[in-house]
């Protein structure tokens, strides 16, 4: 994948979010409700998810995406 | 003219302002805390089956919530990591010995066994702290820092972050750097790229401690959709430069035509490696990207998370992983939450089983199984509950499998039949309690 490609298209889109579409999408903040649960935040168990990432990044080549790309161990 | 009292007037007003909002007017708050620390624990157990690695694993954190939405949170984290992990060496249908990474002694693993190095032992400590406050009434700013030790390596991090709210803070666009300096001081000193692994008490091929820099960048967007839905999409770029070879790592050298191990003899009176094993060596610049989307529904009451990720790097590794979870509420104070993850991956181009005898050594070469073809899978169940003032508790069962294949093409003569991945099983077992 030609990622430099990739990262434009994903500044464009998000630029374009922005400015336009993602302005019909959305709630008005009396609606926030269900999204201020504990269960709906983006990262919801930061305990569970931080362990996780510790377990898969010693044990697979690859690591982030939600987050930086954690490590900071020998792992082996 | 008298000098208006503007205390009073300031006392009015906020007893009109909420008498407006039905609220009672409160006592001044200055900038202090609000309530008290919050307070993330978790126990938890990785098994490895075969007498692989096992870890017992505490952590802490501690969050404490200021007014203005500042906040602090204090991460620690402690790792007892006890087993074996396979060395790199082909499994052989004689025994082998092999010498420990100490260079102290040696060991020896019988006819049809995969080679595992027992000396693996390690306790490792983290600790992390991360602040976060508004900046402005759009802007949201973080910044942290982390460092751990184990008894060879230590790492050092700092990180940065900043969104902004758009749409009625619908959407959200947000950065992140990160950089750590980490340094690798294996037991016995840093054995030269490609070296033989050489008799008891013959350290001659080692050097001093290594280190790597990794430079982290994500850029994301979430956007909330309606009332029940939020999804969220990043992009990731790191950057590894210096040292990522696995020191304790070995490769066999073999016979180009039977596949079967080279022998060798040991010193006189001297202990020492029974066949041919040279260090491995990986390329010291790594660079991954990867894209990651996730979506988050609510729906009578449950939630569902998928999560999607790619990541393809330099070493031409590319992986997907698809990662699902349901919360399930059962009455008020109860849920169940079962958990599945997908993960495949294509293997680093220096991926090799063995070094062949007599043939040019290749610039990099690994037979780590984390660098191989596999796919992996996870399937757990997580059981949550309130407790007494608020507090909740949660264990968590999840079994995790790894099933690798090696390319025909990589094996010679007698491997066929015999040489295989070392296929992984382990068990995650996790209490947590908040409070």
């Amino acid at each position: 994948m030609n990622f430099t490609k990739s990262w434009r298209a994903m500044l464009l889109l998000g630029g374009m979010c922005v400015i336009t579409g993602c302005s019909s999408l959305g709630v008005e903040p009396w609606d926030r409700d269900v999204l201020a649960k504990d269960e709906m935040q983006l990262v919801s168990a930061p305990l569970d998810a931080s362990l996780d990432d510790h377990i898969y990044f010693s044990k697979e080549a690859s690591s982030g995406g939600r987050g930086f790309g954690g490590g900071g161990c020998g792992c082996n | 003219m008298s000098k208006p009292n503007n205390k009073r007037v300031s006392a009015t007003l906020a007893t009109a302002t909420c008498a407006l909002l039905g609220a009672t007017p409160s006592a001044p708050v200055h900038a202090q805390e609000l309530d008290k620390w919050d307070f993330d624990t978790a126990l938890l157990y990785y098994g490895e089956d075969g007498d692989r690695v096992t870890d017992a694993s505490l952590s802490l954190l501690a969050t404490r919530k200021l007014v203005d939405d500042r906040s602090l949170t204090l991460g620690l984290s402690v790792d007892a990591l006890t087993g074996a992990t396979p060395n790199g060496a082909l499994q052989q249908s004689v025994a082998q010995t092999f010498t420990h990474p100490s260079g102290n002694s040696a060991f020896t693993v019988p006819a049809g066994e995969l080679p595992l190095d027992d000396a693996f032992r390690d306790t490792r400590v983290a600790l992390s702290a991360k602040w976060q406050q508004p900046l402005g009434r759009l802007y949201t700013l973080s910044v942290g820092g982390d460092v751990s030790n184990e008894y060879d390596y230590t790492h050092l991090g700092v990180n940065a972050g900043l969104s902004r709210d758009f749409n009625q803070r619908n959407t959200t666009l947000s950065a992140g750097l990160a950089y750590s300096s980490d340094e690798f001081d294996p037991v016995g000193g840093t054995p030269a790229a490609f070296s033989p692994m050489l008799d008891v008490g013959d350290l001659s091929n080692r050097t001093g401690a290594e280190t790597k820099d990794v430079l982290d960048v994500v850029l994301g967007i979430s956007q909330v959709i309606n009332r029940n839905t939020v999804v969220q999409l990043n992009y990731s770029y790191s950057n590894t430069e210096g040292y990522q070879t696995d020191p304790y790592r070995v490769l066999s050298v073999i016979d180009g035509s039977s596949g079967d191990p080279l022998a060798r003899t040991p010193a006189p009176g001297v202990e020492g490696p029974s066949h041919v094993f040279r260090f491995e060596s990986r390329p010291d610049t790594r660079t991954k990207h990867s894209l990651y989307t996730l979506a988050k529904r609510y729906f009578g009451g449950k939630v569902l998370d998928v999560s999607y990720r790619y990541m393809t790097d330099d070493w031409e590794i590319d992986s997907h992983t698809l990662d699902m979870h349901l919360r399930w509420p059962i009455g008020a104070r109860q849920y169940l939450e079962p958990h599945v993850r997908f993960y495949t991956q294509s293997a680093a181009d220096f991926y090799t089983v063995s070094l062949v005898d007599g043939q040019a050594l290749p610039a990099f070469a690994s037979n780590d199984y984390r660098l191989g073809d596999f796919d992996a899978v996870t399937a757990g169940l997580k059981f949550g509950f309130k407790m007494r003032g608020d507090h909740d508790a949660s264990l968590r069962l999840e079994l995790y499998q790894q099933r690798g294949t090696i390319s025909s093409a990589q094996l010679v003569g007698n491997q066929v039949g015999q040489v295989a991945y070392p296929d992984l099983d382990a068990v995650i077992a996790q209490f947590s309690y908040s409070f």
